[in-house]
């Protein structure tokens, strides 16, 4: 998200005719350079780009930096490929439209696109290197097509005089492998020297398919992070679920009567969700949902169920880590559910808030049955605070 | 022109005179050819720290004397002179140059441009040499270029103190914050009082 001001450096000298890169040098140039300029604005709506051509009578450029993307891409249309490139006057050209942007904000950037072998010699270009690093100008340098003799090495010298502090990168893209701008997305060219334009480059890549959870990050940021977020919750909680159960595994249970007065329970609260099926199906869910949370509740204090999950995981492990996860999800947040559970608790309350339910008749076996199993629990869960915990610690 | 304090600096603190510090813009404080970016911002501290050389300093590239710190204020000072502690061997600036309320100076506008003064500085490590200001010059400055175009004979040029003695008014020079320009006018943007049926319309 840096605030940049960007001037891209074109080759477009005969040397780009050439087929090595597909279809042409000069295409696949293009293309990267489109890449760039979409990921750049991105990044940041006041960052701008400018563009010119280094090869030819002159240098001549084609846009100053601008932040619309339209009029840039337009640009480099029907663009003339022929002459030789001339790469210091293209950085100090690039340098002075640079000097003269509008918003003296943004830092200033240079990428040059370094296709075809370099006629100027490497003092020369060390000392336009330093001008550069005085002047706190970035160069990005984009080495493919023409492998000359001594053109890495010139502008290797040419990186390392520019270079401070990692801001400046060279970047060397061997011809036959992946296109040039593909080969681009990966390096801090498009990235920026930290994150930034990753979103943007993913887009691109998967060509608006292959998100992590089908959304779009660019078009919904909001909800790609916060699925992003809720998947590394559930991982890390299931990862500590699952080391708690391999501890369990190895302790011994004790505890048995406590063990058979959950069992019970559940089995009593099973069979009432069961019974209660037929004439109220929307206050069953309402109920059930009641009933899970009194039922989380009643494993509130965890050690006790610690032992009851040690003999569940003997018999099924799924079902036992399912059940610790949200046995853990209920110690989390025990505070709320204290409260809760003290309104479940009150015997008084539950009838009156069934009664006041449409379709629910206090009279009903199934509920009658239901209450006292709630009731129960809440009697039981007296007991066992009662009794110092002594199992399974 | 250059005065020296004519009394023993531990009668009276000399730190109050020297307080134009506090209005100093510190983020937006930015130096061309610093070795180590964000360096420049360590060379603004209070008058008593002025001598603390373990913290950081500005020093310049290998082999390149040349420095530019742009200084922005946070209100409209009146600088009345000014002191800088450079380093030693040879490292100190030789001479510097000032430029007013004027931001986005590189090297090259900085040597083609008048500088609003110039000094020829001394070798001074301990602080107690201030440059004066021609002060008409500098009565609302919100900001300040100095350019140090070289050094006495060092490889870089190293500052490890710059103050500013003077005043600060409440002013702030405001640049206009929000223009709208009409390409074309739009009558509904324009209503008259007749219209907006407020006021009183006096006929003659």
């Amino acid at each position: 998200m840096v605030l940049e001001a960007t001037m891209i450096c074109i080759d477009n000298s005969e040397w780009m005719r050439n087929g090595d890169y597909s279809p042409s040098r000069f295409q696949a140039q293009a293309d990267a350079v489109n890449l760039l300029c979409g990921a750049k604005t991105q990044s940041n709506p006041e960052n701008t780009v400018g563009i010119l051509t280094m090869a030819g009578k002159q240098v001549r450029v084609l846009t100053t930096p601008t932040s619309d993307l339209g009029k840039i891409l337009s640009c480099m249309h029907g663009l003339e490929v022929g002459g030789e490139m001339n790469l210091s006057a293209g950085i100090q050209v690039a340098q002075l439209a640079l000097k003269h942007r509008q918003n003296k904000n943004q830092k200033q950037r240079i990428i040059v696109f370094a296709g075809s072998p370099v006629q100027y010699d490497k003092t020369m270009l060390e000392t336009i290197g330093k001008k550069l690093k005085k002047n706190n100008v970035s160069l990005d340098i984009v080495d493919f097509g023409e492998d000359e003799e001594g053109k890495l090495e010139k502008l290797d010298a040419l990186f390392a005089s520019v270079n401070s502090n990692e801001s400046s990168h060279i970047i060397h893209i061997p011809p036959g492998g992946a296109a040039i701008s593909t080969a681009l997305m990966s390096t801090p060219v498009f990235t920026g020297d930290g994150e930034g334009g990753s979103g943007f480059a993913a887009a691109a890549a998967a060509g608006g398919g292959n998100f992590d959870f089908g959304v779009d990050p660019n078009l919904d940021p909001e909800l790609a992070l916060a699925l992003r977020v809720s998947m590394e919750e559930e991982r890390a909680r299931q990862e500590a679920a699952a080391k708690r159960a391999a501890d369990e595994a190895a302790r011994e249970e004790k505890g048995e009567p406590s063990n058979s007065q959950d069992a019970t329970m559940v089995g009593k609260a099973a069979e009432a969700i069961n019974n209660a099926s037929e004439p109220m199906d929307e206050v069953n869910a309402l109920l059930q949902q009641a009933i899970a949370l009194s039922m989380e509740n009643s494993g509130s204090d965890p050690s006790v169920h610690d032992s009851e999950m040690a003999e569940a995981t003997n018999e099924d492990q799924d079902l036992a880590m399912a059940l610790q996860i949200s046995i853990q999800e209920a110690a989390k947040d025990s505070s709320s559910q204290s409260d809760m559970s003290k309104v479940l608790e009150d015997p008084s309350f539950m009838p009156s808030v069934l009664a006041s339910l449409p379709g629910v008749d206090l009279n009903d076996p199934s509920v009658k049955e239901l209450l006292a199993s709630l009731q129960g629990q809440s009697e039981s869960k007296q007991k066992k605070e009662d009794n110092p915990p002594s199992d399974g610690k | 022109m250059a005065c020296l304090h004519d009394h023993s600096c531990e009668d009276h603190d000399c730190s109050s005179n020297w307080s134009l510090y506090k209005h100093i813009d510190l983020p937006k404080v930015s130096a061309l050819n610093e070795a180590v970016p964000g360096s420049a911002k360590s060379v603004f501290k209070p008058w008593e720290h002025r001598l603390n050389s373990s913290e950081e300093h500005l020093e310049s590239n290998e082999g390149d004397p040349e420095l530019l710190v742009y200084i922005p204020f946070t209100s409209d000072v009146k600088i009345k002179s000014i002191a800088i502690i450079g380093g030693t061997d040879g490292t100190s600036p030789s001479k510097m140059r000032a430029f007013i309320n004027r931001d986005g100076i590189d090297f090259s506008d900085a040597q083609n441009m008048q500088a609003v003064q110039e000094w020829d500085l001394v070798e001074n490590l301990n602080g107690l040499l201030e440059f004066q200001t021609r002060y008409a010059k500098f009565q609302s400055v919100a900001s300040i270029t100095l350019h140090f175009p070289d050094n006495f004979g060092g490889d870089t040029s190293q500052i490890h103190y710059i103050g500013f003695k003077g005043e600060a008014t409440q002013l702030k020079r405001d640049v206009v914050a929000t223009i709208v320009y009409e390409l074309m006018p739009n009558p509904s943007d324009h209503k008259t009082k007749a219209e907006s049926g407020g006021g009183f319309s006096q006929v003659e």
